[in-house]
């Protein structure tokens, strides 16, 4: 199995932890080695040196050798004390002195070298470390030995050797742990403004294609990838915004043709001819709103100061509709609720997601039923009909773009209705789902988060103002057969 | 009658100019904003059609310096700009109605209608709906030009009924309307008195039914 890094952080913690491992190993060892080296080389100048001292007590007289060795010095070397041997030989090879009990204790392999000659010998009474150093005494080569037996090691040097081992290990870790823990609040200190870009970017929509990402502040080793993705962003912008205003412009430049072919139409002697082009018109100016209207709430953004009163929208919907409704046989009720449900939202757009619901309904409950739209504290709104309701297996595809339930059905809706109901929604952090009644019939219910619910402060009526010019063409125009 | 009709659309223009005359009106056609400021200064017109995508100048502007002139001619915007930023700044500039294109003439003619019958444009005008007809200046009812007797409350909410025929009335604005006429009105006052009415048309034998949308309001239409 394969660890996965994806953060940054923990690829360079990763790393860094290996690389404290590796440390906490290496350090302490190169340490012993580099003590252990000192060591050796302090003790072969203290032996060259001791060589050295014993030669300066060396004499020859009268063809004869003498040593005479101060007591301190014979102490040192006393068999008794037994660390510290010495001998002194010629060029034949003769042990001259010798504080070896048995003559001659140290066989090497070249006892007569040119330069000092340090070496280490294993015996059965333990390991014996010496040099061999050649001198000149009263103009006669000799090579003086001294050893010292390292079983009986100096403890001060034992001491050091066999304590710095785990000494250094405990200081090195927590040393070493504690630049980790640094290393990441630097490294997280120098991500930073990288994480400011992912949220900025994650703020990024259809409705808010215009932000780009800072860089300023960013790392060197980051700004290029990040100006290059708002470089990116300037493209798709472009693109964005060209086929948004397509979409609007196509839909607009549609509307004087079918204003002219409409008035023709009116002018019509033949009321029945009429009656059926008048529908065919009617159909494709409805469509063209929902074009545009789909166009426009691509960039629909709610201001945070924005309410909505959602009774108030139903029942302006309910009196909008209302003659649509009358001249179908068919009737409006918007039951009272307790108290005025207020939402963060805008309340025009909201009316057109309820305006859309209630046509729909009215399109599928029979004559001489009512359709009814009530608004729950949840919050939410109910549009009920008495028509056949939704099957389980279309209740998804009403929302979708263009859906029809019979796609040879002449004269249907024009199936954007319901889709733009699904983008109000979530423009409002709400969501349209459908469901059918126990007795019948389909219930559409926008709910909305209730994190969108706005204390009600008393500002805004809960009954809808006296009837204002309504724009756009009568609801009588705009239903659909 | 005269009306003033700022289009630019030839086609358009025609076909309006036709269908209007056929309804009695006459109609005056202007198709550039330049053009259209000069007739207004100069000429009295009952209601003004503008639409907005004039070739040399914006309609708004011509609208806007209407308004500021003091010309208060109903205007009615008629445009193939129909989002909601355009309706409000239309309707914010001075328009008294604005609608988008394609416009169903019918629709046309009784927009401008209702413009011609607004309260201080026509007063003592008779309101008609199928063989009733209200004459609001003699607080009179008549069926099929025979005088019925009505009580004044019901007569009071059949006027704001008639007045806008084909769309719904808030109840609260005729509850307001009824305290209006210094009553002590209880919470039901405004149902008692459509039931009343309703009633008291049937009897007479008008062809209109008062509509009730509940929770909302109540509408006048011709009975089918």
């Amino acid at each position: 199995m394969k660890l996965q890094f994806n953060s940054m952080l923990s690829r360079i913690a990763a790393m860094q932890i290996a690389a404290v491992a590796v440390a906490c190993i290496a350090l302490p060892l190169a340490l012993y080695f580099l003590l252990k080296s000192t060591v050796v080389s302090l003790e072969q100048q203290a032996m060259e040196e001791q060589a050295h001292e014993i030669s300066d007590y060396l004499e020859h007289k009268d063809g004869q050798w003498r040593l005479h060795l101060p007591a301190r010095l014979q102490d040192s070397y006393s068999v008794a004390y037994g660390r510290y041997a010495y001998s002194v030989q010629d060029a034949a090879g003769n042990t001259l002195f010798s504080s070896f009990v048995s003559g001659n204790p140290i066989d090497l392999d070249d006892p007569h070298s040119s330069s000092t000659y340090y070496f280490h010998l294993h015996r059965h009474n333990g390991n014996l470390y010496g040099a061999s150093v050649p001198v000149v005494v009263d103009g006669v080569p000799l090579w003086i030995q001294v050893s010292e037996d390292l079983a009986n090691r100096d403890v001060l040097v034992d001491d050091v050797v066999a304590d710095f081992f785990p000494q250094v290990g405990w200081i090195t870790a927590p040393i070493l742990l504690l630049l980790l823990v640094i290393e990441i609040v630097i490294v997280r200190a120098g991500l930073k403004p990288v994480l400011i870009a992912s949220d900025r970017a994650a703020k990024i929509g259809p409705a808010s294609v215009d932000i780009r990402l800072p860089e300023t502040g960013l790392p060197g080793e980051i700004q290029p990838l990040v100006h290059a993705v708002n470089a990116a962003l300037d493209r798709l912008e472009q693109g964005f915004k060209a086929q948004r205003d397509f979409t609007a412009d196509a839909a607009h430049e549609l509307r004087t043709p079918l204003a002219i072919l409409r008035t023709n139409i009116d002018l019509i002697a033949d009321q029945e001819v009429a009656a059926a082009l008048r529908q065919d018109v009617t159909m494709m100016s409805r469509l063209v709103d929902q074009l545009l209207n789909f166009a426009e709430l691509e960039t629909l953004v709610i201001r945070r100061d924005e309410v909505a009163d959602l009774h108030a929208v139903c029942a302006e919907v309910a009196a909008y509709l209302a003659p649509l409704a009358v001249k179908q046989n068919k009737s409006l009720a918007v039951p009272e609720c307790p108290a005025p449900v207020l939402i963060r939202g805008n309340a025009d757009v909201l009316g057109q997601a309820v305006r859309n619901l209630v046509e729909n309904a009215l399109a599928h409950t029979p004559r001489g039923t009512t359709v009814e739209i009530e608004v729950t504290p949840e919050p939410a709104i109910y549009v009920r009909d008495q028509g056949p309701g939704v099957s389980e297996a279309e209740r998804e595809l009403v929302f979708r773009r263009f859906w029809r339930r019979d796609r040879r059905r002449r004269g249907s809706s024009g199936g954007l209705g319901l889709s733009i109901v699904s983008r109000i929604a979530e423009a409002h952090r709400g969501t349209v789902s459908v469901h059918n009644q126990p007795t019948g019939g389909a219930v559409f219910v926008i709910r909305f988060d209730r994190s969108t619910m706005v204390e009600s402060g008393g500002t805004r009526a809960a009954e809808p103002a006296a009837p204002a010019p309504s724009p756009g063409r009568t609801p009588a125009e705009a239903h659909h057969s | 009658m005269a009306l003033l009709l700022i289009e630019d659309n030839e086609r358009l223009a025609s076909l309006l100019k036709q269908g209007l005359e056929r309804t009695g009106f006459k109609v005056d056609v202007i198709d550039t904003a330049t053009d259209a400021a000069e007739a207004l200064a100069t000429i009295k017109f009952e209601v003004v059609i503008l639409d907005l995508g004039l070739p040399d100048e914006d309609g708004l502007s011509v609208l806007k310096t209407m308004r500021q002139r003091g010309d208060m001619t109903p205007v009615i915007v008629m445009t193939a700009r129909g989002s909601l930023r355009e309706r409000v700044e239309g309707l914010d500039s001075g328009a008294d109605d604005y609608l988008v294109k394609p416009v169903a003439l019918e629709e046309l003619v009784a927009r401008i209608n209702a413009l011609l019958r607004r309260p201080g444009n026509l007063l003592g005008t008779a309101l008609r709906m199928g063989n009733l007809t209200l004459d609001t200046a003699g607080r009179q009812v008549f069926i099929d030009e025979k005088a019925q007797i009505l009580g004044a409350r019901e007569l009071a909410i059949l006027e704001h009924l008639l007045r806008r025929s084909g769309r719904v009335i808030p109840k609260k604005f005729l509850e307001n309307s009824l305290y209006g006429l210094g009553e002590e009105i209880s919470s039901n006052a405004v149902e008692v008195y459509v039931h009343r009415l309703r009633k008291r048309l049937t009897d007479i034998g008008a062809n209109v039914q008062v509509h009730t949308v509940r929770g909302v309001g109540y509408m006048l239409s011709e009975a089918k």
